[in-house]
């Protein structure tokens, strides 16, 4: 029953799209394009394209995590900085990261440092935001607890700061996971000689209209993998959150 | 063990002034169990803080065994008044009485006797693996002072740690804290604004003003030491030390 429920809706569509499919050139039916993504993609593309665009969305996710949640921590422990940083932190916030892709070109060259750069620049913002949020709003109670109790260092900031603010983080977690895949894809179309990006555009130009929709697919799947793969963890590291149901008050 | 001389505190912040307590001395004898009534709101949390070394006095100083008191003292447990918000969430109710054991480098079988005594001594054994939230608010706050009591501390501080629960459960939380206190011989000091439960609880009870807060009476409670909830407060002198001292909070709120 639950598998009817996930299912119909995609084969819905699909069908829908059979329907419209062939009404243009630049609509493919759906038997054409799932030809072509298995051409496309399950050759060496996956290894030379594929693959490293995921690598790099990872690596910039990765660096932006740990970047956004220290100096996240740091800014939400100090009144002081949080006072002198919050007004420029909400301006770089609210820049377009796509905007910055010829700025870095210009700093980082155009291979893969400037890559995992824009992608880094893109997430950074919600991670730090969310995780200021997080470490402002930490219990007092809970804070007076672990000095009554000698609950310091390096313990406070595990047992306490990080696991008090983590729905706060996994929520800017979440929030720049979908951003590092638009950006992913945005700083391969800048030049660029390989990526899912770049393929898509060269698709495009060479009216490979086919594989162009594969890869358009595979973007959409990838998205797909990685937030259930995010829900998944989620799941588990905030299971006393939603236990508490605190997430309905 | 706790002395308390011409403490004060003042509210300070921009525009605004409050002058919680005014002047407090008293001292807490080693192994006494004393009790702090007073208005609500004339600082009588404040007046903990203080002493626990969460809040910097304005005035005056504590002393923990004759040592002044700059921060949390190493040798202090406190229940809080928002006991539900004391226990880490993300922590099973173990894990929330053995974290400051931890701290404490506690060899692992040490901590898990101290554990498994302290929570059979408030009836919570089988809730160990749930989650603070999973229990009701009598249950949160017997997990408060399970860990205040495993972690062995000198002195006990307690804020109003049963202003949240039923008349049924408060009497049994009462009878708990005096047989912890009876066998631990911990030095406690109990803060509430319930007068019964003072006079009960007590082996002497301090009357507080409204703010600027003094000390109005140290009354020393002349109770039979062995105290139960129908005996003791059915007893005329109960009567009569709990009249003196609604009296005596009455005048306290008069003279503001
Ligand atoms: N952080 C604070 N800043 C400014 N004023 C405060 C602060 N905390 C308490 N006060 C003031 O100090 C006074 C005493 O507060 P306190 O919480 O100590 O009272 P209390 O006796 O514990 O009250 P209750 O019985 O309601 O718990 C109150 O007038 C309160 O408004
Ligand atoms: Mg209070």
């Amino acid at each position: 029953m639950r598998v009817v429920r996930l299912l119909a809706l995609p084969v819905l569509l699909v069908l829908a799209w059979w329907a419209v499919s062939g009404s243009s050139f630049y609509l493919p039916s759906p038997d054409r394009v799932g030809r072509a993504f298995a051409e496309t993609w399950f050759s060496e593309r996956l290894v030379l394209d594929v693959l490293p665009s995921v690598g790099r969305l990872l690596a910039g996710y990765v660096l932006a995590g740990l970047l956004g949640v220290g100096l996240g921590v740091l800014i939400g422990l100090s009144r002081r900085l949080r006072a002198t940083l919050e007004p420029v932190l909400e301006f770089f916030r609210a820049i377009p990261p796509p905007v910055l892709v010829p700025l870095i070109m210009l700093l980082a060259g155009i291979d893969t440092p400037m890559k995992v750069l824009v992608i880094v620049s893109g997430c950074v913002w919600p991670i730090l935001l969310n995780t200021v949020e997080g470490v402002r709003a930490l219990d007092e109670v809970l804070s007076d607890t672990c000095r009554m109790y000698g609950v310091r260092g390096a313990s406070r900031m595990r047992r306490f700061v990080l696991r008090g603010a983590s729905p706060q983080i996994m929520a800017g977690l979440r929030q720049a996971l979908s951003i590092g895949i638009i950006l992913m894809v945005i700083s391969e179309m800048f030049a660029s000689s390989s990526g899912l990006g770049f393929t898509i555009v060269l698709f495009q130009r060479q009216f490979q209209i086919a594989e162009m929709w594969s890869g358009i697919l595979l973007l959409g799947l990838l998205g797909l993998a990685l937030s259930v793969l995010f829900r998944g963890v989620e799941r588990r590291v905030l299971s006393w959150y939603y236990g508490s149901g605190a997430e309905r008050a | 063990m706790l002395e308390i001389s011409s403490l004060g505190k003042v509210y300070e912040s921009r525009g605004r002034r409050v002058e919680a307590i005014g002047s407090i001395t008293f001292g807490v004898g080693s192994g006494e169990l004393v009790c702090v009534v007073g208005p609500s709101g004339c600082g009588k949390t404040t007046l903990l803080r203080c002493i626990a070394g969460l809040l910097p006095a304005s005035a005056g100083e504590v002393r923990v065994a004759g040592v002044p008191v700059t921060g949390p003292p190493p040798n202090m447990a406190v229940v809080f008044q928002e006991y539900g918000r004391s226990l880490f969430p993300w922590m099973t109710v173990r894990e929330n009485v053995e974290l400051p054991l931890k701290e404490k480098r506690l060899p692992a079988g040490r901590r898990r006797e101290l554990v498994g005594e302290s929570l059979t001594a408030v009836g919570l054994i089988e809730a160990a693996e749930a989650h603070p939230w999973q229990l009701s608010g009598g249950m949160q706050q017997r997990v408060a002072i399970a860990r205040a009591v495993a972690y062995e501390p000198q002195v006990l501080l307690m804020d109003e740690p049963f202003a949240a629960v039923d008349a049924q459960t408060r009497a049994d939380l009462e009878d708990l804290i005096l047989r912890l206190w009876r066998d631990l011989g911990v030095t406690t000091l109990f803060v509430t604004h319930d007068i019964d439960e003072a006079v009960y609880l007590g082996q002497r009870v301090i009357v507080l003003s409204s703010s600027p807060t003094t000390v109005m009476e140290d009354l020393k409670i002349d109770l039979p030491a062995e105290r139960d909830q129908v005996a003791t407060r059915s007893l005329p002198r109960f009567g009569e030390l709990r009249g003196h001292v609604y009296r005596q909070i009455q005048r306290a709120r008069g003279t503001r």
